[in-house]
């Protein structure tokens, strides 16, 4: 249980984000956060936040030493899109997990709904996870392979040769057959027939929660597709060529790519501001409405009330039941409705006419009408009603 | 004082940002009135006049920083793509007639596309289109060709350079971090 506000932990992150990406880096690199690496980094930053990093959850102990609960750490290297890259094991169990729940779904169309339902959002879920998973693994790699390309650290030939063989091997192939379509156990190919079956299944099925449940997946997957083609074809054209387009280096690429990873923040080459010679003075438009507005006339604004608020009326069928049985009999049963809706701060309505109406199939009143009785209107709030005259009285009571 | 004959061109041109280039007659003219053109567009306006071999400008503490940025992150994606495609790009850049089809293919296919698409001069075909004929065309980075085709100018080598200088800044920041 977090005693804090969320806001105040929200707040406390934005206040001490420095120490927060401190922390980031160490456990991103060391896997965890030594108790002495978390003194130094609060001594760097001036800031004894050790109690609040605890108490609001952001720290665990392991032992006497420190990490990042996974919820902290997936937010910052959400917003610094700084991604661990994932082993294609990791990606790969998406694969399972959504085989199973789409054969249990399949198998099971017929049988219980409630479970069905909870299997087409754990499929969605999954569906969601693998691909934002593939896009934070793109992400990642893009970036190594940049900093390859770019080789500002000045790696020689045959150590870069051999990082991005690394990188080849056990990141991006693997992570290819994932995506590839064309190979039969691809979780892409998986996808696939998922997707057909979402969209037999959106035009036939009858149960409206579960039909909305497949058009939704439906649509899920059509999205997921686009960005799992966008990812694929970003391996195809810039990664699984890697080595190849690490043979040559040039000055000035290592420059644009340095230049494109932060070009909000470093100044461009200079180009003179051209000047403006406006055909017309620059104040040509405040004159022009200061010019135009003196001609206004201006009316008077209405306001118009907002239409009144529609009345909710909750039908309370144990009090109006009580109040029939102790009314009866009932000579005209419309007339008795209409005195006990206004009898209660009411006026009539459909709504709460055939709400009262329900009433006479309760079993305990007898209803009795007479064909030479001739049919009786009734007005509610929007309609004109003929109703017959029922004569209400108490059942087996004559 | 007698002035050049080209002079107001000489002057309309540089200060509107144009890159008055070595094909050009005036661009002589600057270049036989050196001197003059330094100290003129120094006393009268305080901007550096760069003149190469190939172009004239004015440099200046007033840049249009937003243009310059853009343009940059149009030839860093032209050259990057470029290079991915397995050619030489500067080569490619100096030499070649582009046509919009070409460009639009190396930014759609770009591994940058999030950086493209949140660029409103270079995020579609349109506003490339304007982007590249209108903005670089004025100020003579580009040479029209026809509807959809284009050359650069050797102003383009003012990118390069600048592309060339952060590369070796970042290098030197990376050996030296304490003294850079």
């Amino acid at each position: 249980m977090i005693k804090a506000e969320p806001k105040t932990i929200l707040y406390f992150i934005w206040n001490y984000f420095d120490v927060v990406r401190d922390l980031f880096d160490t456990q991103s690199k060391e896997g965890i956060i030594r108790k002495e690496t978390l003194e130094i980094i609060l001594e760097k930053w001036n800031k004894d936040i050790k109690t609040q990093l605890i108490e609001y959850k952001i720290l665990r102990n392991i032992n006497d030493d420190y990490e990042l609960r996974d919820v902290y750490y997936k937010l910052i290297e959400f917003v610094l899109v700084e991604f661990r890259p994932l082993l294609p094991e990791e990606i790969e169990k998406f694969g399972t997990s959504i085989s199973e729940l789409f054969r249990k779904i399949t198998e099971g169309i017929n049988e219980d709904k409630i479970i069905l339902i909870e299997r087409l959002r754990g499929l969605s879920s999954q569906i969601k996870e693998f691909t934002e998973s593939v896009e934070k693994n793109s992400i990642r790699l893009l970036n190594e392979t940049r900093e390859l390309k770019s080789n500002v650290n000045q790696i020689d030939y045959r150590a870069k040769i051999q990082k991005a063989s690394f990188w080849i091997q056990y990141y991006i192939n693997p992570l290819n057959s994932i995506l590839d379509v064309n190979h039969s156990e691809s979780i892409t190919n998986k996808l696939v027939d998922v997707s057909g079956f979402a969209n037999q299944k959106r035009l036939s099925v009858t149960d409206e929660t579960v039909r909305q449940l497949f058009e939704q997946l439906y649509f899920q997957l059509i999205q997921s597709n686009d960005d799992l083609l966008r990812q694929s074809k970003l391996l195809t054209n810039e990664l699984l060529p890697l080595i190849e387009r690490i043979k040559t280096e040039s000055l000035i690429l290592t420059g644009w790519i340095e230049f494109l990873r932060s070009s909000d923040k470093v100044s461009p080459p200079s180009l003179l501001k051209a000047r403006k010679d406006n055909p017309y003075s620059t104040k040509a438009y405040l004159n022009a409405k200061e010019y135009f507005e003196q001609f206004i006339t201006e009316e008077d604004a209405v306001i118009e009330n907002d239409e009144e608020k529609h009345e909710r009326w909750v039908f309370n069928r144990t009090f109006y039941r009580q109040r029939l049985t102790e009314s009866l009999p009932v000579e005209n049963f419309f007339d008795w409705c209409n005195a006990e809706l206004i009898n209660h701060g009411g006026e009539m309505s459909n709504e709460k006419l055939f709400a009262l109406t329900s009433l006479l199939f309760d079993g305990d009143v007898e209803v009795l009408s007479s064909a030479e009785d001739r049919p009786m209107l009734i007005v509610t709030k929007t309609s004109k009603l003929f109703v017959p005259k029922l004569n209400l009285k108490k059942n087996g009571i004559s | 004082m007698v002035y050049p004959e080209s002079h107001k061109k000489i002057v309309e041109e540089l200060l509107d940002g144009k890159f008055v280039l070595s094909r050009e007659e005036h661009y002589n003219e600057i270049k036989e009135n050196e001197e003059f053109y330094f100290s003129f567009f120094k006393a009268s306006f305080g901007h550096e006049l760069q003149i190469t071999n190939e172009f004239a400008r004015l440099i200046s503490e007033e840049t249009d920083e937003n243009l310059s940025r853009d343009i940059s992150i149009f030839f860093a994606i032209i050259s990057y793509e470029m290079d991915k495609q397995g050619k030489n790009f500067l080569d490619t850049i100096q030499y070649s007639e582009f046509s919009m089809e070409e460009i639009n293919s190396l930014f759609e296919e770009s591994s940058w596309i999030d950086l493209v698409h949140s660029n409103k001069h270079l995020k579609d075909s349109d506003a490339r289109k304007r982007f590249i004929f209108s903005s670089m065309g004025k100020r003579n980075i580009i040479d029209k060709i026809a509807d959809e085709r284009f050359g650069f100018t050797a102003a383009y080598k003012v990118f390069m350079e600048y592309a060339k200088d952060l590369a070796q800044r970042t290098l030197d920041d990376k050996r030296d971090p304490v003294n850079s």
